[in-house]
């Protein structure tokens, strides 16, 4: 029995709305998997894979990005864009990163916005790689 | 026939005007219903976000960001007005614009430095006719802003602010409260005041409705999610700017239609009303004119 509720809110619409028995969040400095039970956190998230296994069938998203809360067998996740990973292409991945590498570096916060778009891009072709 | 003719034409082409307006009227209903869906899943992405700060700020304490400090001398500030890109709307784009002209003379009168962001065809051409120079002029805001352009416009206004060019950054727009009140405004967006503000309203709600409190984990730590939640917070108000916009706009859009379409058949009824008149009185004339006739020949 699927344990874990599951709920991917954008600030366009509620995207996924679903239950779980195991949870992967794109966690900034790596993977963290949820299972049932877990203890109650805060996350902010990175660009990454989002995944979950509902009895032997894995479901993968593309997250940009964002941030989780967990508590109680209900994970939440908060994020700008959330595409299924099946939608995401090699050449979108490819085209964000040469949209990425052309973004102005004059100072500090342009350059800390560069970095973050590039790494964005690097995280779709990892996601769009695996399909 | 004394202008039976004209008066035909005019009635047909007033029905067809009205056909016109009534079609628009239908179409901005149904847009609304759409635009007002929209603000309604935004509002619960927005209110999420209240919730984590509400929690984070509880577990952090007192948060110190960029975004959130105000500063004692402004030199520059960046008005952004929010109009529409057609017209038809009855005084929407009008009062918008009576509340954005006044601010813009007040910084001018003070001799504060300003740029100017523009969004609509309406307003460009405004500011264009009353020679105020604008910076950047946007028209693909319609009535279905995507998060996306509005996240793109946000960064570069984090980035002014953060960086020092800008001190504080104003939004004009027709603020949305229900199907029958949106009035214009002009919002302070930065120095963003209200994540703090809403973080210890929805702690003291949510203090009073759950009542024990989840002791989270934090990863990284509490202050730094709430650092990296200041500019989210940001970007979904200004989101949330356009959206309550482009409802504003179908509604005013309708109600303006709704007012046309009426017009339009009231004066269907006074030519209706003409034309029969005018048929009675050439009748009557033909029949007086027959008679004289036949008189003046007995």
């Amino acid at each position: 029995m699927a344990a874990i509720k599951i709920s991917v809110v954008t600030p366009e619409k509620a995207v996924l709305d679903a239950t779980a028995d195991f949870v992967v969040l794109p966690m900034f400095d790596g993977e963290r998997g949820v299972g049932a039970g877990h203890s109650a956190f805060v996350g902010q998230l990175g660009p990454g894979e989002f995944r979950f296994t509902t009895a032997g069938v894995t479901s993968r998203y593309f997250i940009d990005g964002g941030f989780a809360q967990v508590r109680t067998n209900t994970v939440t996740v908060l994020t700008a864009k959330a595409v299924k990973a099946g939608e995401l292409t090699a050449t979108a991945a490819e085209e964000a990163r040469a949209v990425a590498e052309k973004l102005p570096a004059t100072n500090s916060v342009e350059q800390a916005s560069r970095q973050k778009a590039i790494a964005r891009a690097s995280a779709m072709a990892r996601v769009a790689a695996k399909n | 026939m004394a202008n039976l003719r004209s008066l035909v034409r005019r009635r047909k082409a007033i029905r067809n005007i009205r056909k016109i307006t009534k079609t628009m009227e239908l179409i901005a209903t149904a847009r609304f219903k759409k635009a007002f869906d929209r603000a309604t899943e935004a509002d619960a992405y927005t209110r999420k976000i209240a919730e984590l700060a509400a929690d984070l700020s509880k577990n952090a304490g007192e948060v110190s960001h960029p975004l959130l400090a105000a500063r004692p001398v402004v030199k520059k500030v960046l008005v952004l007005v929010i109009t529409a890109n057609r017209g038809l709307c009855g005084g929407y784009n009008g009062s918008i614009l009576r509340e954005a002209m006044p601010k813009i003379r007040a910084l001018r009168e003070a001799g504060t430095d300003f740029d100017l962001d523009v969004s609509g065809k309406r307003g460009i051409a405004y500011f264009k006719f009353q020679q105020v120079p604008t910076t950047n002029s946007y028209t693909n805001f319609e009535d279905k802003p995507k998060f996306e352009d509005v996240d793109a416009l946000a960064s570069r206004y984090i980035d002014l602010f953060v960086s020092g060019q800008v001190d504080q950054v104003i939004v004009v727009y027709q603020k949305f409260i229900t199907a029958a009140k949106q009035y214009p405004i002009a919002e302070t967006l930065l120095p963003l005041s209200s994540v703090a503000v809403e973080a210890t309203k929805k702690a003291a709600a949510v203090e009073t409705t759950a009542g024990t409190s989840v002791g989270y984990e934090f990863f990284p730590g509490a202050a730094e999610i709430l650092g990296e939640l200041v500019p989210v917070a940001f970007k979904v108000r200004l989101f949330k700017a356009f959206l309550d916009a482009a409802v504003s706009e179908q509604i005013a859009r309708r109600v303006a239609m709704k007012a046309a379409t009426e017009n339009a058949g009231d004066l269907i009824k006074g030519v209706t009303r003409l034309y029969n008149r005018t048929r009675q009185a050439n009748i009557t004339k033909e029949i007086s004119e027959l008679i004289a006739g036949s008189e003046a020949l007995k």
